[in-house]
């Protein structure tokens, strides 16, 4: 029986944590071949809603990071990304979503490492999460055939 | 409400507005709303605790900008929504009369939305008992406890979109689950989709949610999803310090403090 | 229907050692709407690009994915190829299989599973490009320089030399800063004055510069190549195109218990006043908050008098609206008073005094002729104690940065002193000595050596004064951390460089950022020290950092290349990555609701309102609208539209949709 490997996607800021992925990539750090990178120009462009999406499509977990606040690129984008994690979390949360399997994280251009740790930590805790069942359940109504009531 | 439809039939008679909304009876004991353009209209309007629709989604309705310049009876939910409306520039207070109901249904004029604004001091949003009851019981579920609960309340709804035609901040003509490139809320009824459709409406009405319950009182289904608008509420409260709409603060999600604290971001 | 061409780069061995680019390129062959795929060697290389540009041409493809590095390293080296050979740069997209992939993991099957997914998450994207073109921006080729110190008269100097024209503000009635304050400069001992003074005639005869002293910028507006920049030249009360500078009403003017700014507060000066007496231009202003006649309407006795009929009370400050097209911000740096120092006497001891002050004492045109005399009494002192890191290294006190040059002027501070006192004795209590540029070590050196300073590596944990004389109470660590006490004549505390006051209002004006200390702050701490955030902004100087007199030159003149480089052209390219709002048809017009969140959240201003009017001129709607100069594309607003109107060309919704479908549908 082969180990459970979850799905990650990861939503990222070009400026600080692509480039800091670039750098774990340029010092050759190894880390789980889980999680592919989306590239966004900066974390307020990451629409809530990519978030379900990714987990309607089988996704068992997210890593969304960007730039540390003050550092934005674009000098306030993450600022409103991150009131929109606050208030987004608080209702997945409410509506019963496992917000255990989405990592937030800020990680700078410098910080190779710190990256190669986000990634391999969010790996095992999902890991041992284990699959999304829960919503895949929701998510795959056309072979499940649940629709409503 | 003599004193109320007294002020109506002076201004629809001094041509100030054109037409007055307001509650007046419908069927089954209920109320709903009336769009009363001479004094035989406004004869016909009441206010007891069945007038629970919200007014002010009409205000955003090409279909009665059409009919003029209007005067709204605006007991408190009505007023908030004014308020919350007119910071988003959707209505201006030199296009409306406002004719404000007490909690004890006695007339209160506006002459400016800033003056509503400060009536509305008194009377700030805030949970009731019950209401905190049930936020407390859901949160208090354990999460997959609280995922059946939502699944099987969501899955009574079959997407008739009556919430949204209530609710006074759903004024997008073209609303986001009206694209189709791409699309983001599948169209039917089925559970991914009601979650999706939910979520993104409480997200959309983050920082912005009167405390009507007029999406709730909608719904067919009796569906509790103002309870999801009401959890952000508390959340933007407890977290934000945004207390009600108003004029000058800017919206929730669209404003920031550096400081702003969170415990999860790594 | 898209032709897509995708292009699977070993990059030598660095991607092809573990991942099978042969099967990725196979794989992706078969991915709909991908009419061609190979894998090479070195895609980046001529022949690897050649093969790029020939794909194009034969198979007509209208979009191309280059599986290789990062876009970061080789976006503009593909696009480029692909605009050379006829397809819209903005049609080509790189996956990154290298930096994200090859790179962080081991040969595996899941390794190739995930190129694959990520060549096919980039297929998606490319399907929803469209081709857009650069924006072009008109140039106005003037300058706004703002700070009229060594910096700011260098990068005036150099953008002007350049041929295009340059306006610089200064707030003070005179040009120079904190240089002409100095004495001597280190490590020559060259008369600040003297090569300062030719610089500054310099910027107020070159054809040019407009000097506008005594003014302050109001506000800014606008965007890189095109800012409106308001002035306001504070009222003179004076009229220079009269004025002869002959002295005659500073000579009589009964005000003259005023602290001077220039000497820093150990002479006072009057009220109709030149800074010093090399000011440029050196021409009197009034200071209206201390001048009598504006406080109690009584004296005009300047007036009496002016033999040139040069005073006019009436004058009112002057805003002048100017278009510039890049500012250069050279804002200098400001020192700590004593005053900030507890354990030195809170300011009270008139003995204990900052370098600055010592600079005043030194200089020939100075309060005591360039004599070291002591502020309390006018005697010669016989000792005098250097506190080095005054304020500075210490978290305590907020400041825990090294202020840079308190080594070297306390250094030569001592030297000084020696040199004019032959028998005196100084002592400087410092921690370490940091002397690193050119013949800065050789400097010190010669202090302690031939000048027989004395160096004592110690704190001083307190200052007081006892008949007299100031008791200084350090300890000496090189002995074992013995208590040292100097009974002192004079103390000098080497005060910690800040920010100046007023800093985060001229940042906010001017929309750059600024760190905890209120320095401006740079885009990269590194590759661009001279640029800010903001494009069209530049930075030079001790306002972004404190440094000494070499470094704000050098930096003063990177940033006029700065400028001037961007002069060369008439116009300007910008990335065409931008916000846009949708408009329709009538009745709609856009499925913007006029919410204006966009406006709110945008950190450039970028979002305009829109009148839609019908043919009577009655409005029908307001919507929202962005200026594609401005607008930088972050891609925060698309977020937050409710009703999806506004997109971001190159990162729309659609492509963020279907990157993500991609990525996990296998």
């Amino acid at each position: 029986m082969t180990e459970f490997e979850p799905k990650i996607v990861a939503f990222v800021c070009n400026w600080c944590t692509y480039a800091g992925a670039d750098l774990t990539g340029t010092s050759r750090i190894k880390y789980a071949t889980n999680v592919k990178l989306v590239r966004f120009p900066c974390t307020g462009r990451i629409d809530f809603m990519l978030l379900l999406k990714a987990f309607g499509e089988g996704a068992d977990g997210i890593i969304i990071s960007g730039c540390h606040p003050n550092d934005c690129h674009y000098t306030s984008g993450n600022f409103h990304a991150r009131r929109r994690w606050i208030m987004f979390r608080g209702l997945l949360n409410f509506l019963g979503i496992d917000t255990r399997r989405i990592q937030f994280s800020w990680v700078s251009a410098a910080e190779g490492g710190k990256w190669a740790d986000i990634v391999n930590s969010t790996v095992k805790s999902v890991r041992e999460l284990g699959p999304y069942n829960d919503y895949k359940k929701v998510a795959d109504f056309l072979e499940t055939e649940v629709t409503n009531g | 409400m003599v004193d109320i439809k007294k002020k109506a039939n002076e201004l629809l008679a001094a041509n100030a507005v054109q037409v007055v909304i307001g509650f007046e009876e419908g069927t089954s004991g209920k109320s709903r709303a009336i769009f009363a353009q001479d004094a035989a209209g406004v004869d016909k309007l009441i206010f007891n605790s069945q007038c629970v629709l919200n007014l002010a989604v009409y205000l955003t309705k090409h279909e009665i900008k059409k009919l003029g310049k209007p005067a709204i009876i605006a007991p408190l939910p009505v007023m908030r929504a004014i308020i919350q409306l007119a910071s988003e520039f959707q209505i201006k207070e030199s296009e409306m009369a406002v004719l404000g109901v007490s909690p004890e249904g006695k007339l209160v004029e506006f002459q400016t939305f800033a003056a509503i604004e400060s009536y509305l001091k008194d009377f700030k949003i805030a949970m009731d008992e019950k209401e905190k009851e049930i936020l407390a019981k859901i949160s208090n579920m354990s999460l997959s406890e609280r995922f059946d609960f939502w699944m099987q309340e969501l899955g009574e709804c079959f997407k008739c979109y009556a919430c949204r035609a209530a609710c006074p901040m759903c004024y997008c003509h073209k609303c986001a689950v009206e694209q189709n490139k791409p699309q983001w809320i599948p169209v039917a009824a089925n559970n991914l989709g009601n979650l999706e459709w939910h979520a993104m409406r409480a997200m959309h009405l983050a920082g912005r949610c009167v405390n009507c319950d007029a999406c709730h009182n909608a719904c067919p289904k009796g569906i509790p999803l103002n309870f999801l608008t009401k959890l952000m509420m508390v959340d933007a409260k407890e977290i934000f310090g945004q207390d009600g709409p108003s004029l000058k603060d800017g919206h929730l999600l669209s404003t920031f403090k550096p400081n702003d604290k969170e415990n999860f971001i790594r | 229907m898209s032709r897509i061409g995708v292009f699977v780069c070993h990059c030598g061995e660095n991607i092809s050692a573990t991942v099978d680019v042969e099967k990725v390129a196979q794989v992706a062959g078969e991915m709909g709407d991908v009419a061609f795929s190979l894998d090479y060697k070195y895609m980046c290389s001529e022949p690897g690009q050649a093969l790029v540009q020939q794909a194009i041409k034969d198979h007509n493809l209208t979009g191309v994915v280059v599986s290789a590095c990062s876009p970061r390293m080789h976006e503009p080296t593909f696009r480029k190829a692909s605009a050379d050979a006829g397809l819209n740069p903005y049609m080509c997209e790189m996956a990154n299989i290298r930096e994200h992939c090859s790179w962080v993991h081991e040969r595996s099957e899941e390794t190739t599973e995930k190129a694959i997914d990520l060549v096919r998450m980039m297929v998606e994207k490319v399907k929803y490009d469209k081709p857009l073109e650069p924006i072009k921006v008109p140039i106005t080729k003037t300058a706004l320089v703002i700070g009229g110190g060594i910096a700011g008269i260098q990068t005036s100097l150099d953008i002007a030399n350049c041929g295009h024209k340059v306006i610089l503000v200064e707030k003070e009635p005179s040009i120079g800063g904190h240089m002409a304050q100095l004495s001597e400069t280190f490590p020559t001992l060259d008369c600040s004055q003297c090569i300062l003074s030719p610089r500054m005639v310099e910027v107020a005869q070159h054809p040019n510069i407009t000097l506008m002293t005594y003014s302050e910028l109001e506000s800014l507006e606008g965007y890189i190549g095109n800012f409106t920049a308001k002035i306001r030249k504070k009222a003179k009360s004076v009229d220079h195109s009269k004025c002869t500078g002959c002295g005659d009403c500073w000579n009589k003017c009964p005000s003259k218990k005023i602290p001077s700014e220039f000497n820093a507060g150990l002479e006072n000066r009057t009220a109709i006043y030149t800074p010093f007496p090399q000011a440029v231009p050196n021409k009197p202003v009034i200071d209206k908050a201390n001048c009598t006649y504006y406080k109690t309407g009584k004296c005009k006795i300047c007036e009496k008098f002016c033999k040139a009929g040069a005073i006019e009370y009436d004058l009112e400050d002057e805003i002048v609206e100017i278009p510039v097209g890049a500012l250069v911000i050279t804002t200098g740096f400001q020192v700590k008073g004593t005053d900030f120092f507890p354990e030195y006497g809170y300011g009270q001891y008139k003995d204990v005094i900052t370098g600055l002050q010592f600079e005043r004492l030194a200089s020939a045109s100075g309060p005591t002729l360039g004599e070291i005399r002591r502020p309390s009494d006018g005697k010669v002192p016989e000792k005098i104690v250097f506190i080095a890191c005054a304020g500075s290294r210490d978290e305590a006190k907020g400041i825990p940065y090294c202020s840079k040059i308190c080594c070297m002027y306390t250094a030569k501070h001592a030297m000084l002193y020696q040199h004019k006192v032959h028998t005196g004795k100084s002592y400087v209590f410092y921690m370490d000595i940091r002397s690193g540029g050119k013949n800065y070590e050789e400097f010190v050196r010669r202090a302690i050596e031939e000048d027989k300073v004395n160096y004592v590596r110690g704190r001083v944990s307190t200052v007081y004064e006892k008949n007299g004389k100031l008791i200084v109470k350090g300890a000496d660590t090189l002995m074992g951390g013995q208590p040292v006490e100097i009974e002192a004549d004079m103390v000098v505390l080497a005060t910690a460089s800040v920010s100046r006051c007023g800093s985060e209002d001229l940042a906010q004006k001017l929309h750059i950022s600024y760190d905890a200390y209120k320095f401006f702050a740079e885009a990269h701490p590194k590759l661009k020290p001279v640029e800010t955030n903001t494009a069209g902004i530049f930075l030079a100087g001790a306002c972004q950092a404190p440094k000494d007199i070499p470094e704000s030159v050098s930096m003063a003149s990177g940033a006029a290349v700065k400028v001037a480089g961007l002069f060369s052209k008439d116009e300007m390219s910008r990335e065409p990555i931008i916000a846009v709002v949708n408009r329709m048809a009538p009745p709609q017009f856009s499925s913007c609701v006029g919410c204006f969140l966009c406006q709110t959240a945008c950190p450039y201003n970028a979002i305009e309102r829109e009148e839609i009017k019908d043919r009577n001129g009655n409005v029908l709607k307001t919507l929202a609208k962005v200026n594609p100069g401005l607008c930088q594309g972050c891609g925060t607003c698309v977020a937050f539209c409710r009703t999806k109107s506004i997109d971001i060309q190159g990162f729309t919704n659609e492509q963020m949709y279907s990157e993500v479908m991609a990525l996990l549908n296998a």
